[in-house]
């Protein structure tokens, strides 16, 4: 087929996950006719485990990929069941949205989406192979279709060269049941990009009835609930409840008698687990003190009765999983609708591309999702958007977008694995954030809408509530900067919430400098806020003045970070040639190519006195 | 580039007759003039490359004389703004001075930073970058935690254990926030608090341990404090003895002052003798007291010497109201013991006769244990390096500021960015700063997961 015959693409996004919905609309909406190719299209946007959105750190990546004008967030807020926020009371840093999701309205929304995008063209195959033709990509499927673009995008998730594993039992296929990705692998291999295999797994799903709920604690949504969203205008309902209930001293003996029935711990599995999402049989043995752990029974969707046993992930023989299940408080009479698996999979190793998430060595070619060594819906998500909006600027050969670890958990998280690589599933957590008092999730529109504006991925309507937002937050502050005179309310006021009382005049602001005073008592007692100012936008104002002090401890970390962070790498820099370099150093530098010292000084192995050394010797090739 | 200012002594520690602070750094002038008194000076008045004599503020209401000099951009040896300080000999003076120009905006210097300083700004030539390079291998070298393993193993296990127990800690806070599900909540913050007391007493021994060994390394300052006629100048002749090594009268800059040194016990005792107080009596309070409060800022012990035959004039009752309000470290000398005693009795005295020679020794004994309580081993908990010195008290000065009476009412998330902070300081000598290390003991500790 000549090229001319091809049909032509901006680009093409490989995978219609999480990471591949958002890459595919970043692309869509900046104006790149786009091609989604998807093994089947019952998998768009598939809850292949959890029914959840969210949870710590990750209810920050879903406000940030809505605040850069992506749609996680807003379809998380449209099929929300359940919705929590995490961590109340434990400060605003670490305080994460998360959302039981209806597993099926998840899909079906985000397809809708999808479908009514006019710059997307949604088609059902198989990718098998690459061809990189000059400039342009030669994407081929299974049926011999070709397909020609600028630029590509890898989201292909868990399902290259998968398998699932129950007990003995190996297939050849991707998560439930889906057919998987054969060919791909090996082209990439062709291509020169380094493979990495990984494991992760997912529990059994339970028919409701044959569930005693009388028998575990319930766990209910919150009554003030949230949005990630912020164009989420109506408020969220929680329309289902989750359960609690705890394995039993005979859950753990049937495990422990059946070790060798276990393909996790007999060997039998060699790909790399997640260490933060042990199966339950790792668990019993690592932690064999326990004498029972938690689990949740979370609904998957409305318009079904299964059930999602959390915490019971396990890929021992099926009749050994009725057996254990049986053994859990309130499940003695369980119906097993599907059986928990794991599954293995091909995956890059994330060190091969650029914080922007494109190939060192093709340009043209980014990657997202799963397939970089990541898990999770959120994280996946996260580089979608920012692969899809890299990949549109590329086309437009515009400069490429990098979110600093200051800027955003994705910064963070992208910076993470292509800077130190992951021996296992990478998963987002708070603790990897070093700046997350300014990370914060009620913040995160502060910190990127300009951003998505810049790029052109948020639109009039998303900017306009941003900005008509900010100047409330003004507002409020202004406000705040009332004088008040020390007079007898102001006295009580102190005294009532165990403060002592001020000697001088001072402004509202300053009230809030003490522990025991927030802004939701000042308006009581004042009435300085009507309707017009939401308890969100008092929240927002509230942390930030209670936390300033911290807030520019951390302002003056970053600043000193970017200095090195501002001092560039050229990219054919010789780092085998410097002898003052120790050699792991060397070696360590030559692999990852870093952009600038900051991400240099961030490679593990390299030490500051290295950094110190770079730092003149860049200075000296540049002279 | 946007730079710190950073400052660092600039002349070997404990050697020579002077010392040089030297700071470098766009905010040099402004720290060095929040530190530094002298006449007609100022922001706009200052003449760059001229000496300015003046005064140190060396604590609240202290001040050491000084001497200083300002090197504006870009003609410096750095190319930055530079201020350098000169002050008298000894350590704790240059420590004093580097103390109060870290408390006001300073940054300690990086090993090599000056030379790469220098070098950033085109004012080392490029063929001289290779032997930065080493300058910088060399320094860093020594503070890595394996030359203190080498020299040290003790200490070294110490601070390992020290920075490994806040890495636990932190990856308990972490564990509270990252799974809020799970059931096995985070300690109580009364654990957390306790826990950290013990680390907190720990790192203090050391820094305690290694200021009395740097009384080893350079010495004592005990300084004579007495109105004129009760013999204090005897007291340092026979303290002196035959032993006496360098007896210096300071034209011009500390008249009046007498500074002298003796070895006893391997310990160098570093004499100053305040002999400003023969002065007519209107003047006594003011030039006497004023002198005697100078002498006390840098002594780590005052011997106030009284005449054992008189009862205690007005003078002295000045002066002991003075030490006693100061809370100085102080021995009282009672000279005279070879005439009748008509003085009180004093809970901390030692009674002499300088003249005859008395009871020297048992003095010399005392100004040493009332200095060194602690008995000095090398072997054990002493911290030598002034740079690891530095990271060990901004360490203790972290866990202070974290342990104070807004602990209980801190949320988890500022806890851990502090703690955080204090187990990167300690890692500038352990070398150990890698934040993965807490993410793996919070999945080798904790069970969790979905």
């Amino acid at each position: 087929m000549e090229e001319k015959e091809m049909e032509q693409f901006d680009s093409v996004v490989v995978g219609a996950g999480h990471a591949g919905c958002e890459a595919a609309l970043a692309l869509a909406r900046t104006g790149n006719k786009t091609l989604l190719l998807t093994i089947s299209l019952d998998a768009i946007a598939f809850l292949a485990c959890n029914p959840s959105i969210g949870g710590t750190a990750k209810g920050q990546l879903v406000a940030e990929i809505d605040a850069l004008g992506g749609q996680m967030g807003i379809i998380a807020d449209k099929t929300a069941l359940q919705i929590r926020m995490l961590n109340r009371g434990k400060g605003p840093a670490v305080q994460s949205l998360r959302v039981q999701a209806d597993k099926n309205a998840y899909h079906t929304e985000m397809k809708k989406v999808l479908e009514n995008e006019p710059n997307i063209v949604i088609r059902q195959g198989e990718v098998t192979s690459i061809e990189i033709a000059g400039d342009k990509k030669i994407v081929t499927t299974q049926l011999g279709l070709k397909y020609v673009a600028k630029s590509v995008v890898f989201a292909t998730g868990v399902y290259l060269k998968s398998e699932i594993i129950i007990g003995k039992n190996r297939e050849k296929t991707g998560p439930n049941g889906f057919k998987n990705a054969n060919f791909l692998s090996n082209c990439l291999q062709n291509l020169g990009i380094r493979l990495l295999r990984f494991k992760t797994g997912t529990p059994v799903r339970i028919h409701a009835r044959s569930v005693d709920f009388s028998k575990m604690e319930t766990q209910l949504g919150d009554e003030n609930t949230l949005s990630f969203s912020t164009m989420t205008e109506e408020k969220v309902e929680n329309k289902a409840i989750c359960h609690l209930t705890y394995t039993t001293p005979l859950t753990h003996e049937i495990i422990r008698n059946n070790l060798d029935k276990a393909p996790a711990i007999s060997g039998e599995i060699k790909g790399v687990g997640p260490r933060y999402c042990p199966s339950i049989e790792t668990k019993v043995v690592r932690f064999a003190d326990r004498e029972r752990h938690q689990l949740f029974l979370e609904p998957e969707a409305l318009d079904t009765q299964e059930l999602y046993l959390q915490g019971f992930s396990t890929s021992m023989p099926a009749d050994l999983q009725k057996e254990m299940v049986h053994s859990v408080v309130g499940l003695e009479n369980a119906e097993i609708m599907r059986d928990a698996y794991a599954i293995e999979y091909d995956c890059i190793d994330p060190t091969q591309l650029k914080p922007t998430l494109e190939l060192k060595t093709i340009s043209g070619l980014f990657f997202a999702g799963q397939i970089n060594g990541t898990s999770g819906y959120e994280e996946a998500g996260a580089q979608g958007i920012i692969a899809g909006i890299n990949a549109s600027l590329f086309n437009k050969n515009r400069p490429q977008l990098v979110l600093k670890r200051s800027d955003a958990y994705i910064g963070v998280l992208i910076d993470d694995i292509v800077t130190k690589g992951t021996n296992e599933p990478y998963r987002m957590m708070t603790s990897r954030a070093e700046y997350r008092l300014l990370l914060r999730q009620d913040n995160a529109d502060v910190r990127l809408t300009e951003i998505g504006r810049s790029v052109g991925l948020v639109d009039d309507e998303r900017y306009k509530k941003f900005k008509e937002k900010c100047k409330k937050i003004e507002e409020i502050e202004e406000i705040l900067q009332k004088k008040v005179n020390t007079d007898e309310k102001l006295a009580k006021f102190f005294e009532k919430n165990g403060e002592s009382v001020p000697k001088e005049n001072l402004k509202f602001c300053d009230f809030l400098k003490r522990t025991n005073i927030d802004i939701f008592k000042i308006n009581e007692e004042y009435h300085l806020f009507d309707s017009n100012y939401d308890n969100r936008l008092l929240e927002i104002v509230n942390t930030k003045i209670k936390y300033e002090g911290y807030i520019k401890q951390q302002q003056e970390e970053i600043d000193k970070m970017l200095a090195n962070e501002n001092v560039s790498i050229p990219e054919d820099f010789d780092y085998m040639s410097i002898k003052g370099l120790r050699v792991e150093a060397r070696e360590k530098l030559s692999k990852i190519r870093p952009l600038n010292l900051g991400q240099a000084s961030r490679i593990s192995g390299v030490s500051p006195a290295d950094i110190s050394i770079l730092s003149i010797l860049v200075k000296k090739g540049k002279k | 580039m946007q730079q710190n200012t950073i400052v660092s002594i600039a002349t070997p520690l404990g050697m020579g007759a002077i010392s040089i602070i030297r700071l470098s750094g766009k905010d040099s002038l402004s720290i060095a003039l929040k530190v530094f008194f002298a006449k007609n000076l100022d922001f706009e008045t200052i003449v760059p490359r001229k000496m300015y004599f003046g005064n140190f503020k060396v604590a609240e209401n202290s001040f050491e004389q000084c001497l200083m000099v300002f090197f504006k951009a870009p003609f410096s040896y750095t190319g930055e703004d530079i201020v350098e300080f000169q002050v008298h000999g000894g350590v704790l003076l240059a420590q004093k001075v580097l103390e109060q120009c870290l408390d006001a905006g300073a940054k300690m210097a990086e090993p090599g930073e000056f030379s790469k300083r220098a070098f950033i700004n085109g004012k080392i030539t490029l063929d001289k970058a290779e032997a930065i390079v080493g300058e910088i291998n060399a320094e860093s070298e020594g503070e890595l935690m394996s030359s203190l393993q080498v020299t040290n193993g003790l200490l070294a296990k110490k601070i390992l254990k020290a920075q490994e127990e806040i890495k636990l800690l932190l990856a308990e806070i972490e564990v509270g926030l990252d799974y809020p599900d799970e059931t096995e909540e985070t300690k109580l913050k009364n654990d957390i608090w306790q826990r950290m007391e013990k680390i907190k007493s720990e790192l203090l021994q050391i820094v305690e341990n290694s200021k009395s060994a740097k009384y080893l390394k350079n010495g004592i300052n005990v300084a004579l404090i007495g109105r004129t006629n009760v013999g204090k100048s005897s007291v340092m002749n026979a303290l002196l003895g035959e032993e006496r090594a360098i007896v210096t009268d300071i034209q011009g800059t500390t008249r009046d002052q007498i500074e002298a040194s003796y070895v006893f016990e391997g310990i160098k005792i570093n004499l100053t003798d305040t002999a400003g107080i023969r002065e007519t009596k209107e003047v006594v309070e003011s030039i006497g007291i004023e002198r005697s409060k100078k002498s006390l800022q840098t002594a780590d012990l005052v011997l106030f010497v009284l005449d054992g035959s008189e009862t205690m004039s007005s003078d002295d009752k000045k002066i002991w109201q003075m030490l006693e309000e100061r809370n100085a470290n102080c021995l009282v000398v009672i000279n005279k013991s070879d005439k009748p005693r008509k003085i009180e009795k004093f809970a901390n005295e030692i009674e002499i006769s300088a003249l005859k020679n008395e009871k020297i020794d048992v003095l010399k004994k005392k100004i040493n244990e009332m200095v060194i309580k602690n008995k000095i081993d090398f072997n054990k908990l002493v911290v030598t390096n002034e740079r690891q010195f530095e990271i060990l008290k901004n360490s203790l000065k972290l866990l202070e500021e974290i342990l104070d009476n807004q602990f209980l009412n801190t949320t988890l998330d500022v806890l851990a960015m502090k703690l955080k902070q204090v187990w990167l300081t300690l890692g500038k000598i352990t070398g150990n700063t890698e934040n993965e290390d807490i993410i793996d003991l919070i999945f080798s500790k904790f069970c969790l997961g979905k």
